[in-house]
């Protein structure tokens, strides 16, 4: 349903600012993921830094995002689509908040382990990264545009990262049985590619979020997994 | 179960349509509530189950009204028999200028329920405890019931309208003369009368609609635009002009 503004201008206005403050969120999230993952690829810790500083204005936006949806409901009471666009936005701040703790988890392991890593590993993970990036990417783009059919399709490929994920531990466990040095590192890396993997989660459970506000139901059956 | 069934009421006030093709189920002790913008003929519908349009002349009501198996829209109805059957709350409260007590004793009188003294009190004592007010009034029945605040008066005529055990209780607008606290009692008691009594009530609070109700039908312009579970038509109504009523972008 393509909705009329309110006759009430500030109820409208309100709505608003909820629905751009996750847009600015969800924005914040997707660049500290970016550089968690760039940290490593570029061989930069500088990134993995901001990422973690970062992180600090993420916590930020989630309490925002709270207060403003406790205000809506206590002053507002909001109905049908409102209310679903109010409970739906605590909701899906709470998980990008999650999408920014890991991507400061991977950042502060990185630092750990330094930026001389296996460059086969590093390879996986970007692939990993970038996939997951793109899953933050789309069901944004998807709350953005109240585009349903881009909610399901990240719904449904969350089963590539799993994939992905199992296929990069699989290869970094070989590593580290022809190289038991690299142990500190590896197990690390295993950290980050796990950590990669509860993000596509997160994006899941943000698709699944955006279906309901767009049409008031839940995705139905089991999440596909691998 | 259905207690009331509509089908294809039209209502005529002269020349001028107030109700359109209006079908409904009313389900057996639950509670209904019919919502909408001023004018959408949610008042005239409801007037039409126990038959109130008959006082205005110009009011001329088509297709059929049942409940179980009586067709209401009917000019062999006894209408007094169905007023005992079916009774009815206002929007503002309107006690006789009686005492309490004989406030509640008139209906079960002129429908002869009583055949003493002490099957009146009775009467009286059960329905003003249905009604919640029993607590507060047991020692002043002879007081008059205009003295009573304005939540207790409504309540007063709930307890009137109960006197008599009628199997729907029709409400409009019952609480939009009152404070919150009087529209909290009169709700907690509209939960506990749904028990015994099929209740149809019209009310403009979204949220009083959607705290009371089983089942919510929105009209709009004369017609019943929507009607279904109340936490289906608030939390996601299929008709894009019910969203837009209960959300406040109507117009």
């Amino acid at each position: 349903m393509s909705e009329k503004p309110h006759i009430v201008k500030s109820y409208e206005e309100q709505l608003q600012l909820l629905k751009d403050t996750i847009i600015k969120m969800g924005a914040g999230v997707e660049k500290q993921l970016e550089q968690s993952i760039q940290s490593a690829t570029k061989k930069d810790l500088s990134l993995a830094e901001k990422t973690i500083k970062d992180d600090e204005t993420i916590d930020r936006f989630e309490v925002n995002i709270e207060e403003q949806v406790v205000n809506l409901i206590a002053l507002r009471q909001p109905m049908a689509i409102d209310l679903r666009e109010t409970v739906v936005a605590l909701k899906i701040s709470s998980d990008l908040e999650r999408i920014g703790d890991l991507a400061k988890n991977i950042s502060k392991r990185l630092i750990s382990v330094g930026v001389d890593l296996p460059t086969e590993i590093v390879k996986n993970l970007e692939i990993a990264g970038l996939k997951a990036a793109k899953q933050v990417n789309s069901v944004l783009n998807s709350y953005l545009h109240r585009d349903k059919a881009v909610a399901e399709s990240v719904w449904n490929s969350d089963e590539e990262i799993d994939q992905i994920t199992n296929v990069n531990m699989e290869a970094a466990v070989k590593h580290l049985e022809k190289n038991k040095s690299d142990i500190k590192k590896v197990t690390q890396l295993l950290f980050v590619l796990k950590n990669i993997e509860r993000i596509g989660d997160h994006a899941t459970n943000v698709a699944e979020q955006t279906y309901f506000l767009i049409t008031g139901e839940y995705l139905e059956g089991d999440r596909p997994k691998a | 179960m259905n207690k009331i069934t509509a089908r294809d009421v039209n209502v005529f006030y002269g020349s001028k349509q107030a109700l359109f093709d209006v079908s409904i189920n009313i389900q057996e002790k639950e509670v209904t509530a019919l919502i909408g913008p001023s004018g959408c003929g949610k008042s005239t519908f409801l007037r039409c189950m126990n038959r109130m349009n008959d006082v205005i002349d110009i009011c001329r009501v088509e297709g059929s009204i049942k409940m179980d198996d009586l067709e209401l829209n009917s000019n062999k109805l006894d209408v007094v028999r169905l007023r005992e059957n079916v009774g009815m709350v206002f929007q503002k409260p309107n006690p006789f200028p009686k005492t309490i007590y004989e406030n509640i004793a008139y209906g079960p009188t002129i429908h002869g329920l009583a055949q003493s003294k002490e099957e009146m009190d009775q009467i009286v004592e059960t329905s003003l405890k249905k009604a919640a007010l029993w607590n507060e009034v047991k020692d002043r029945l002879d007081e008059i019931g205009t003295g009573l605040s304005g939540g207790q008066q409504q309540r007063l005529c709930i307890a009137r309208a109960i006197s008599v055990s009628p199997e729907v209780i029709l409400m409009d607008e019952p609480c939009s003369a009152l404070d919150p606290i009087a529209t909290a009692q009169i709700e907690e008691l509209i939960d506990d009368l749904k028990k015994e009594h099929t209740i149809v009530i019209v009310t403009h609070s979204m949220s009083q609609a959607a705290r009371v109700s089983q089942k919510t039908g929105f009209f709009h312009l004369g017609k019943l635009i929507e009607f279904g579970e109340t936490e289906k038509i608030f939390k996601n109504p299929d008709n894009q002009q019910t969203q837009d009523y209960i959300t406040g972008r109507f117009g």
